[in-house]
């Protein structure tokens, strides 16, 4: 399967050091060259989109009544990946589970630059970018204040009360794992952590602050993931829009979210491990489980289209039916379709445990899972615009190349950010591993067992 | 009573369940089987006394809830088989495991809700025509009846793999990162699954349906994490009372348990008052009458705002401000009075949306009711008794409990 | 007499946290405890209070919650604007932003807590910190006089330290 495995079958403290601190020296030119690659899309994106700021949101394929189309997709988009992030290293901590301690840093890594990446999307999607203040209250002579009723200003709170807990978690949980790689550094490098590890040293009295402070931040976050993503869910169940308006968006969205979120961080992780060369600290164990979240959220996701489709139904509203005809057998129709398959069918593979443990069929299990639900926050958001209301408004849609290069922008831009973290910082928290190097053993003992 | 039980149990050979006389004693059954009397007696006096519409009315109330209870438990019982949970030893599964003869009980008690639909379900005396093909008095019953057949069906098929030595012997080993044993592998999930599927229909079909026009998405999956909460609620409850009849050194004693059951209790009032006000806000923001309808006849009206609210304050406020703190949730009076009272706020609230759509000016709760109400808790605690007597068994056999304390 | 540093270092968290006991039954408070991961045992071993962070979350949570309140209801009466009939106090969207802003100030809040209660950031390393703490050894770093300095490592080397150093402070 792998090459002879790099740390003994039990490990200490010292051997895990070594495994991710060795991750953090100097890299070769094939990293230069992918960090490269990633950034030179991001400046193709980033000029196109100074294009749309001097010319207008009219180099955008958005007319009407398609007015929410791929930028709000991506913004939902991002959102939900972050959540995934928060659930493993916030929610899993308050249940003690065991095998989070080697993926929630990745995990909360990935949050937070999805988060950055979804914040941008807003903005992009003001046509005058420099007016982005005025969603927030601030004095003025003229008292114009944002409408805290309106779903857009709550977004604005929730996002950045997301970017900015979540930030905080994850630097106090990088600052011992910091001091530690200080230790082990030297030059430039050294410096960078010692300024960065902020002079921690680990006395009993930090540790004492910070592990309630932890412990409460992760019960702090716990109903922030629940609250963000139904705020974003909400900016379109508060309109009546037929297709929008449905009680139970708000957690079906929060599901959603950890679904696509959970299978990025199973995307991104695959690979990493073997790049970086730490398959002894991630085993098979923490995979499987990472698994069987994306298998439990696609039977919940699932559950939401289901009684979507029921209600719609039961409901007898014949605009909200014509709506919902559309979605399944309109123009965008393949879209809700390949959406179901990728959502709904092939995450049901991940019932068998071979499979689950199969690290190139999960792999691309989760890139399936990623596309749909891509595209079922399209098929939700501009798929119900292109048919309201009023028949003589129906519409299409056609992405232009602006709004095409900058989806494919913030990809690279997610994907360049993650991979420059990876080589600079801890990717794999030693505390956290070290604390739990009971269970790190009896995972690895349980794949050897099996691989023999 | 407790010194027979220890020494009976100090042998760790095969665990087959005492006699009654153990955990229940025979007043008890007498007054459990006192009240299935007294319910049944006034269920078939205002039956016959005109009064029959009240008649169903509680008795469609009590079995949503008291279904919903066993079932929810039960349920509890198969997720903490997925979440790998080894905090009780094997006691928190027998506890889920409990009251499950009702979830048969429940099963029959539902057909008799046929003898009564004219009076219960509005589109029995006056069908609609868009709806029929789903609301019909043969679809409807075949469809629910079924489904809570096949769900006591699975609940029993994963109760007796649970039970069995492989599955106890994995509940004990708690330095064990091993998964539980295959067959609980495959019913445990089914469990799950089937439970959100049969209880969402049963929502949509014994609730959501008595207003036929209303509707809402989130309210299968609002109704099953009710069921769900007062499942874990009433585990709670027992296990506070349990503890004080168990005699010393049973595992309801390990304060650390307490602080699971009452952590579990906090967290889902919490989810629950989350899916409520999901469909809250949606519903008040777009404003359309034909489902504001609902929410404002319970919420904002007299003679039910009242009642809304004081379901709020029992599931929520005081599970949330009460049970914050560690020391409370380790405290088994202050646990045991708040799952007290979050139960009898689950059965208002099963009322509240239920009865309304039935009788709105009034609040009908008279003698019948009242006496209906305990029939059922009769039949309930009749019907739990078995698995009690396990859970003392697991109690008090000394297992040994995993993870550290805070 | 002069101080001295005595630093011991240990393989295991049981064994120092052993030690620190006998510290404290000896009489010993002027010591200092270095380890890579946050331990159960060597804090009940000290045996202090809990930390006082959670007040100041807590404080940071009610004020969230009062500055969402302030900012709703204050920007709602300065511009008075007819939102789809909405009344101008509607509670379900001021509890989403009071919600919001109770968990920002109690994280933002709890975050400086840390910081501050832990003497960080600093530039100054606590006498006898070594690199070696922060990967796998635990140490006891006790300050004394030098007529102490003999009994006190010697319960340090009983305890199971692996190594002990007496370093002129």
């Amino acid at each position: 399967m792998a090459a002879a495995p790099k740390i003994s079958a039990e490990p200490s403290y010292r051997d895990i050091d070594r495994s991710v601190l060795r991750v953090m020296e100097p890299a070769g030119l094939a990293y230069w060259a992918w960090i490269g690659f990633c950034f030179t899309l991001v400046a193709i994106a980033a000029a196109l989109w100074a294009r749309q700021i001097y010319t207008g949101l009219g180099v955008t394929g958005l007319r009407q009544p398609v007015m929410w189309a791929i930028y709000i997709t991506n913004f939902v988009f991002w959102v939900g990946i972050a959540h995934s992030g928060t659930l493993i290293s916030a929610i899993l901590f308050l249940f003690r589970t065991k095998w989070r301690t080697a993926v929630y840093r990745a995990a909360e890594t990935m949050t937070i630059f999805a988060v950055a990446t979804a914040g941008l999307f807003p903005l992009i999607h003001l046509g005058r970018v420099w007016f982005f203040y005025w969603l927030l209250p601030y004095p003025n002579e003229r008292s114009l204040q944002p409408d805290f009723r309106s779903p857009l200003v709550w977004d604005a709170f929730a996002v950045s009360t997301y970017l900015t807990i979540s930030a905080l978690f994850w630097t106090m949980g990088l600052i011992p794992d910091i001091a530690n790689a200080r230790e082990a550094a030297s030059g430039w490098r050294k410096k960078f952590y010692t300024v960065l590890a902020m002079g921690w040293q680990g006395t009993d009295r930090q540790w004492r602050h910070y592990s309630m402070a932890y412990l409460l931040m992760a019960g702090l976050a716990t109903p922030l993931v629940l609250s963000v993503h139904s705020v974003v869910s909400w900016d379109f169940a508060m309109a009546i829009n037929p297709g929008w308006h449905s009680t139970i968006f708000a957690p079906y969205f929060v599901a959603g979210a950890i679904f696509s979120g959970v299978a990025m961080v199973i995307t991104l992780l695959i690979p990493m491990r073997r790049l970086l060369g730490i398959e002894d600290l991630l085993t098979e164990w923490h995979f499987d489980n990472l698994a069987k979240v994306v298998l439990l959220t696609s039977l919940v996701v699932s559950y939401a289209y289901i009684t979507e489709a029921f209600m719609t139904w039961y409901a007898g509203d014949p605009i909200e039916q014509m709506t919902f005809h559309m979605r399944y057998f309109g123009p965008w129709g393949w879209m809700y379709w390949v959406m179901v398959l990728c959502n709904c069918v092939m995450p049901l593979l991940l019932f068998s445990p071979r499979i689950r443990v199969n690290l190139r069929a999960l792999w691309i299990v989760t890139i399936f899972v990623n596309i749909g639900m891509w595209f079922e926050r399209f098929v939700i958001i501009a798929g119900s615009l292109t048919a309201n209301f009023e028949p003589s408004q129906w519409a299409g849609y056609r992405p232009s190349i602006t709004e095409i290069m900058i989806t494919v922008g913030s990809f690279a831009w997610f994907v360049g950010l993650f991979s420059l973290f990876s080589r600079f910082l801890p990717i794999i928290s030693m505390t956290e591993l070290k604390e739990g190097i009971v269970w790190l053993r009896k995972a690895l003992k349980m794949d050897r067992a099996t691989a023999a | 009573m407790s010194t027979h039980l220890q020494k009976a149990h100090r042998e760790r050979g095969a665990m087959k369940p005492r006699a009654v006389e153990s955990v229940v004693g025979t007043s008890t059954r007498a007054v459990a089987g006192a009240m299935i009397v007294l319910g049944a007696t006034a269920f078939m006096l205002a039956l016959s006394r005109g009064g029959a519409a009240i008649a169903w009315q509680a008795y469609l109330v009590n079995l949503l809830f008291f279904l919903g209870v066993a079932q929810g438990a039960l349920v509890a019982s198969a997720s903490f088989y997925l979440t790998q949970a080894k905090w009780g030893g094997s006691t928190p599964y027998r506890l889920g495991e409990a009251f499950a003869p009702f979830l048969w009980v429940g099963f029959f008690l539902f057909f008799g809700l046929y003898f009564g639909r004219s009076l219960i379900f509005p589109w029995v005396t006056h069908p609609i025509a868009q709806k029929a093909a789903w609301l019909n008095t043969p679809f409807l019953f075949a469809r629910d009846g079924i489904g809570l057949g096949v769900m006591a069906a699975a609940s029993y098929a994963f109760i007796r793999v649970s039970r069995g030595a492989d599955a106890r012997a994995w509940t004990i080993a708690t330095d064990d990162i091993q998964l539980p044993p295959h067959s609980i592998r495959v019913r445990a999930p089914l469990v799950a699954v089937l439970f959100a599927v049969v209880y969402t229909l049963i929502a949509f079909d014994l609730v959501m349906s008595l207003a036929p026009v209303w509707r809402s998405t989130l309210f299968g999956w609002y109704f099953f994490a009710g069921c769900f909460w007062s499942g874990l609620t009433a585990m709670a409850l027992t296990a506070v009372v349990l503890r004080s009849r168990l005699g010393e050194n049973n595992l309801f004693t390990n304060s650390t348990v307490l602080h699971d059951f009452g952590k579990m209790v906090f967290a889902f009032s919490v989810f629950w008052i989350y899916l409520l006000f999901a469909q809250y806000i949606v519903i008040w923001y777009g404003d359309l009458p034909v489902e504001t309808f609902f929410v404002v006849q319970r919420v904002h009206h007299l003679p039910w705002s009242p009642l809304s609210a004081a379901c709020l304050v029992l599931i929520w406020l005081i599970p949330f401000t009460v049970l914050m703190s560690v020391r409370a949730k380790k405290t088994p009076v202050i646990l045991g009075t708040v799952a007290g009272l979050g139960l009898v706020g689950m059965w208002l609230e099963r009322y509240v949306l239920v009865v309304p759509s039935l009788s709105l000016d009034a609040v009908p709760f008279g003698p019948t009711q009242f006496l209906i109400s305990i029939g059922f808790l009769g039949a309930f605690l009749v019907s739990a008794m078995p698995g009690l007597n396990r859970v003392a068994q697991a109690a008090t056999s000394g297992e040994p409990v995993g993870d550290d304390p805070e | 007499m002069s101080t001295v540093a005595i630093i011991s270092s240990f393989a295991d968290d049981t064994q120092c946290a052993n030690a620190i006991e006998q510290l404290r039954a000896a009489q010993v408070g002027d010591f200092n405890t270095f380890s890579p991961i946050p331990s159960h045992r060597i804090e009940r071993a000290i045996g202090r209070s809990k930390s006082p962070v959670r007040w100041i979350v807590l404080a940071g949570g009610i004020l969230g919650v009062l500055a969402g309140l302030a900012i709703t209801i204050g920007t709602t009466y300065e511009w008075r604007l007819n939102a789809g009939g909405k009344p101008l106090l509607s509670w379900p969207p001021f509890i989403v932003i009071c919600f919001e802003l109770m968990v920002l100030l109690g994280g933002i809040f709890g975050f400086l807590g840390v910081m501050m209660l832990s003497g960080v950031p600093t530039t100054e390393m606590e006498p006898g910190y070594d690199g070696r703490f922060g990967e796998d050894r635990f140490g006891i770093v006790v300050r004394c006089d030098e007529a102490e300095a003999a009994r006190i490592e010697l319960v340090l080397k009983e305890s199971g330290a692996e190594e002990v150093v007496r370093e002129g402070a």
